[in-house]
């Protein structure tokens, strides 16, 4: 039922690519030392990082799978559009001036501030790889499918096409093309949903009200789309939700990087308001696009395979749209947008995990710093290819996997190992060394246990009858043993070296509070 | 650094810490709380939030997610405003007077 080649499709997906490459080669001539590699010099303005932040938190997995899940679910997708305002505004609050003030290029620099430097570097890149791998390769597992249901594409094809550009983009030109992919991306992601959301609402003569009427007549759950509900049925599965989005969010790695491209504490600050108010329009925005969708694909077997369910799957809504109101070029704008969303958001955690491991693992724990500059950034190039040849023949070698299971997953362990070592190591004096990395492995290991135990993975795929543990979502837990265990070890450590950590304390929060010695 | 420990004596210093703290810890837990009791309202008061407004189709349950988002954004604004406008000035002279 889709055409085998969408010329606009092609010709802008083609514009982007061609883009973004000159972009690079212009970012590669200005990228000489490792500070230009890791954060662009430090020198991206607040409105550039608050679209390039919104670009990162902003995947297609959010765009097509939150149009789809409220062409489904209905009001039930409010809850992840509330999450994600909320989760940003809380990252503003919390660690915004903190973390710019006391870093430098990775959020290990933050927690290795007072702690032991080369033990907390070793679990602060062990977060970041845990979560940026498996995140990378649900993106580009995601990206095979897509350009599969789109093109007809080989899967093996697109997960090629997606994983060599985004390693060209960041070996070359580091964070600075990083950061304008990211930018060009968002802008169009941006301008892309608002034509789809003012399309979509003239056949309601932008009456919302007439809107959800309709949607709820012609919607099987009827009246009831319009109210939450159907998502969750316990409380403990509300607030774990709602933790994981918050310490999931603030404690991904490729976005804690981004707190360090901009000048200094207050240009950080700025760019994660732009940040939350882009975040907040467009997520609600998503959710009016996917009511509008139930109206306007009512009655379109086109859309429709032969098990009378959407061909593709729900994610295919916002596509599928686009083409209803916009036809053949604005579905094919449309479907570009959202590969080159994809394409931003692997590249920005692609050159992540490569400064984790160029620069935490390798200059700061195994060459103790005694590295030069070129070495460094050699060193983080070959990183790059490496982690990218890695994630693309992992993606061609696992093209089944569940990708909702796997970003869940990787959620849950950026809020229980990340956020709680972070938000201790910036407001509590008493953490120690041992407390860190006691708390860290110990919620590492309780994440996937119960994770694997769960509803989603010990009877969707183990294929049990009843769930171990019987919420889908682990976080609430996971948190709580992280905060618990972190704080007892802390509390109990009588070591030279807690001491050490504790009489370190006043000299960091002057700093974090006032910035760096000019 | 010089001196940190005068610093951390010095009245603009603390009032920098209380009012920062105040605020950061104030909209965070009002943004959280407002979320998850949206959440937990749509489990013990689904009746009331399915309610639609007065001749229309537009639900509370609507109005108020969306009322939350805005108010997410709301104090966003308010936080880099209150921060460029009250910390940042005790911030600049602190760090002119001890560095």
């Amino acid at each position: 039922m889709t055409p085998a080649v969408n010329l606009t499709a092609v010709w802008v997906f083609a514009a982007f690519v061609v883009a973004s490459l000159l972009v690079t080669c212009w970012a590669a001539r200005r990228t000489r030392s490792v500070g230009d590699f890791y954060t662009a010099g430090g020198r991206i303005t607040d409105l550039q990082n608050g679209l390039a932040l919104a670009g990162d938190f902003m995947s297609a997995a959010t765009f097509l799978g939150l149009t789809g899940l409220a062409f489904i679910g209905g009001a039930d997708a409010l809850l992840f559009a509330i999450g994600g305002t909320v989760g940003w505004a809380v990252i503003l609050f919390i660690f915004a001036d903190r973390l710019r003030n006391l870093g430098r290029y990775t959020f290990a620099d933050v927690v290795a501030f007072r702690l032991h430097p080369e033990r907390l570097r070793i679990l602060a890149a062990v977060g970041t790889l845990i979560v940026g791998i498996p995140y990378l390769i649900a993106q580009m597992v995601g990206a095979g499918g897509l350009f599969q249901a789109l093109f007809e594409l080989p899967y093996g094809v697109a997960v090629l096409i997606v994983g060599t550009l985004m390693t060209v983009y960041v070996a070359l030109g580091g964070m600075l093309a990083t950061t304008w992919v990211q930018v060009i991306k968002a802008v169009l992601l941006l301008s892309g949903g608002s034509a789809l959301g003012v399309l979509a609402l003239i056949p309601f003569g932008f009456d919302l009200g007439e809107m959800f009427a309709r949607a709820a007549a012609i919607h099987p759950f009827g009246e009831r789309i319009l109210a939450p509900g159907g998502l969750y049925s316990d409380p403990v599965s509300v607030v774990s939700l709602a933790l994981a989005f918050i310490g999931g969010t603030a404690g991904l790695p490729h976005i804690l990087m981004r707190f360090f491209t901009v000048p200094d504490a207050r240009q950080a600050r700025k760019s994660i308001g732009y940040a939350v108010v882009f975040i907040g329009y467009f997520m609600g925005l998503t959710v009016i696009i996917g009511f509008a969708a139930i109206v306007l694909l009512a009655g379109e077997t086109q859309y429709v395979d032969a098990s009378g369910s959407i061909a593709g799957g729900a994610n295919m809504i916002a596509v599928y749209l686009a083409r209803q109101v916009g036809g053949e070029a604005f579905f094919g704008f449309i479907a570009a947008v959202a590969f080159a969303t994809i394409l931003a958001v692997v590249s920005g955690i692609l050159i992540s995990a490569s400064a984790s491991v160029a620069h935490d693992l390798y200059t700061r724990v195994i060459r103790k710093g005694q590295v030069s500059d070129q070495h460094e950034m050699r060193v983080s190039r070959i990183a790059t290819v490496v982690i990218g040849a890695i994630a693309i023949a992992l993606s061609i070698l696992f093209r089944n996997l569940n990708i909702g299971v796997i970003s869940a997953l990787v959620l849950a362990i950026a809020a229980s190992v990340n956020f709680p070592m972070l938000v201790l190591a910036l407001f509590w004096r008493d953490l120690t060394t041992r407390g860190a990395l006691v708390g860290g492995a110990t919620a590492l290991v309780v994440v996937v246990i119960l994770t694997v135990l769960s509803p989603t993975i010990w009877v969707g795929v183990l294929g049990h009858e009843q769930p171990v543990f019987p919420y889908a979502y682990p976080t609430l837990f996971s948190m709580l043993v992280a905060f618990a265990v972190t704080i007892g070890v802390s509390l109990t450590d009588h070591s030279e070296r807690a001491r050490m950590d504790r009489a370190a304390y006043p000299a960091q929060l002057v700093r974090s509070e006032i910035g760096q010695p000019v | 650094m010089a001196d940190h420990g005068e610093l951390l004596d010095d009245p603009d210093f603390q009032r920098l810490l209380r009012r920062r703290s105040r605020l950061r810890w104030g909209l965070s837990g009002l943004l959280v709380a407002v979320y998850i009791g949206y959440g937990l309202a749509g489990l013990y008061a689904a009746e009331v939030l399915a309610r639609p407004l007065p001749g229309s189709a537009i639900t509370w349950s609507l109005v108020l997610g969306y009322g939350i988002i805005l108010l997410g954004i709301a104090c966003s604004i308010f936080y880099v405003w209150q921060v460029n406008r009250i910390i940042a000035p005790l911030q600049q002279r602190l760090a002119r007077e001890y560095r």
